[in-house]
């Protein structure tokens, strides 16, 4: 464990394909559940948005462990010679607005699967928004992507490739009318165009601009930013308590005349304490990186919302629970998903909590 | 009076909370501070959205089944936050911002109480809007909890603080 926290950049490398390749598959789904009219292929697509904009949250995190990686914590010195500077300030960027509306699109499609059992008809400008969201979601995420790729695949950087190809058109001229090019180049290696665009380009990118850590100073230089996001944090953890003790406490058998129908109206309060929590979490996050991105009990935090996600899609998707009627038991799967939240949710509280102390100190 | 919070901060007890290093010390109580809070809080909280209008499906008397676990929370934090107060005395009682956040808490519990007795006390109202002074102790509650919250939050920051 303690080898691969070492080196992140593979958790970036493995968790980066997910927010777009997942995601399409979904939004192929959805699309096509919206053209014909089919109710599960729809909840199918929502489910999909939802556990990839989860799973985001640790793609985009990971991405700076990538980098603190890439600059050397503790081994490496320097960033490597093929990797811009630059490049990573443009990703991250990208990263940051795709993150955005990725969490927005989940937010949203949790929503939607959440009325489709709790009203009797969604609203008309539900899915129809959902899908605008997903694809302006897909397109900024694709895009990330792209700029991703620059990051290590230098030989496909778009300057590199300009470069390349202007010296093999000068050398094909120079083919058909001899004597025509002054100072001809012999040939044309992609390393020469390599390294011509890193060293012009490595030595621009320490001042580079950049909206995240632009967004990032704003955090910490503002001395009431700190305690009003921490405040919120707070707050946000209390809705999140307020869904997880009353749904799943009535799930494990208290106030059992309750049906499990009148305690899932509690969810969204849950789902908005989460939303504050993300974003206060991520501005923490984007304010100083380096006080998480080194630290185990961080990753072990984004592992239990992971597994928080994956658990709040049992009360979307799985019809268990809506056994429990008046006065009517839940059934053992119910209560095991009820019981595994709560465990899931002291776990989140714990790891935040425990941050400053186990691992490196703030 | 200094004195008296010095030698209590200069306790055994208090060294080892500040001191000792041990998870079991300040970060140990300080966490089950939190959870106290997530759960009276959050318990509360729904309680008082439900009597504002929200999940109008969800009866209100059931929820009275909550209320141990919400005093029990409460009674945690009294002790927890008694003893972080004793780890850090001359700081925090010379800190107007501490007793901003006892008076936010006085106020919620006597909100809690009267919420307790007159709105779980009266018949309920079945589908109708609560009276409006069941509301106005909805709001008393929230918005008392809120302050103490961040208060509570600003006690590391404004006034004297020492770290802790």
């Amino acid at each position: 464990m303690i080898e691969l926290l070492s080196n992140t950049s593979h958790i970036h490398l493995l968790l980066n394909h997910v927010p777009t390749t997942a995601f399409f598959v979904g939004l192929v789904i959805y699309i096509v559940a919206l053209l014909n009219g089919n109710d599960a292929l729809k909840k199918a697509g929502l489910g999909i948005f939802f556990m990839v904009a989860v799973i985001t949250i640790a793609t985009y995190t990971s991405g700076n462990a990538a980098e603190a990686f890439l600059r050397g914590i503790g081994t490496r010195s320097e960033v490597p010679v093929n990797v811009i500077t630059a490049a990573i300030r443009e990703h991250e960027d990208a990263a940051l607005w795709a993150t955005l509306f990725m969490e927005i699109t989940g937010f949203f499609s949790w929503l939607a699967l959440w009325q489709w059992k709790s009203v009797a008809r969604l609203p008309a400008w539900n899915l129809p928004l959902i899908l605008v969201l997903a694809l302006a979601s897909f397109s900024m995420m694709s895009r990330t992507a792209y700029l991703g790729g620059h990051i290590s695949h230098v030989e496909i950087r778009p300057e590199v490739v300009a470069r390349h190809e202007v010296c093999l058109a000068l050398v094909d001229a120079e083919t058909k009318h001899p004597g025509s090019v002054k100072n001809a180049p012999d040939g044309c290696p992609w390393q020469a165009a390599v390294d011509a665009v890193t060293a012009a380009r490595g030595a621009a990118s320490p001042g580079a601009a950049s909206q995240t850590r632009d967004l990032g100073l704003f955090v910490t230089s503002h001395t009431w930013m700190w305690p009003t996001l921490e405040t919120l944090h707070f707050v946000g953890l209390s809705m999140l308590f307020t869904a997880v003790l009353i749904v799943n406490l009535r799930l494990l058998g208290m106030m059992k005349v309750v049906p499990y129908s009148a305690v899932y109206q509690v969810l969204p309060i849950g789902m908005i304490g989460f939303a504050i929590n993300l974003v206060s979490g991520m501005l923490f996050f984007i304010g100083v990186p380096s006080q998480y991105n080194a630290n185990g009990t961080f990753y072990w935090k984004i592992i239990f919302v992971l597994l928080g996600g994956l658990n709040v899609t049992y009360f979307m998707l799985v019809d268990g629970a809506w056994r429990a009627g008046p006065g009517i038991d839940a059934p053992v799967s119910s209560k095991i998903a009820a019981a595994s939240a709560i465990f899931i949710w002291v776990a989140v509280l714990f790891c935040g909590h425990m941050l400053p102390f186990i691992g490196n100190a703030f | 009076m200094m004195a008296l919070l010095q030698q209590l901060e200069n306790s055994g007890f208090s060294t080892w909370v500040r001191q000792s290093g041990s998870l079991w010390a300040f970060p140990g109580i300080l966490l089950a501070h939190t959870y106290g809070m997530g759960i009276m809080v959050g318990i509360i909280a729904g309680i008082d959205l439900k009597i504002l209008g929200l999940m109008p499906g969800l009866p209100l008397a059931p929820l009275q089944k909550f209320f141990p676990l919400v005093w029990i929370a409460f009674w945690v934090n009294a002790v927890t936050g008694t003893a972080l107060l004793a780890a850090d005395a001359s700081t925090k009682l010379t800190n107007p911002d501490f007793g901003i956040k006892m008076a936010f808490i006085v106020l919620a519990v006597i909100s809690q109480r009267l919420i307790q007795t007159r709105v779980f006390g009266a018949p309920d109202p079945g589908g109708k809007p609560f009276p409006g002074n069941a509301k106005m102790l909805a709001v008393m509650s929230i918005v008392c909890w809120l302050g103490a919250i961040t208060a509570g939050r600003l006690l590391a920051y404004v006034g004297p603080t020492s770290g802790l």
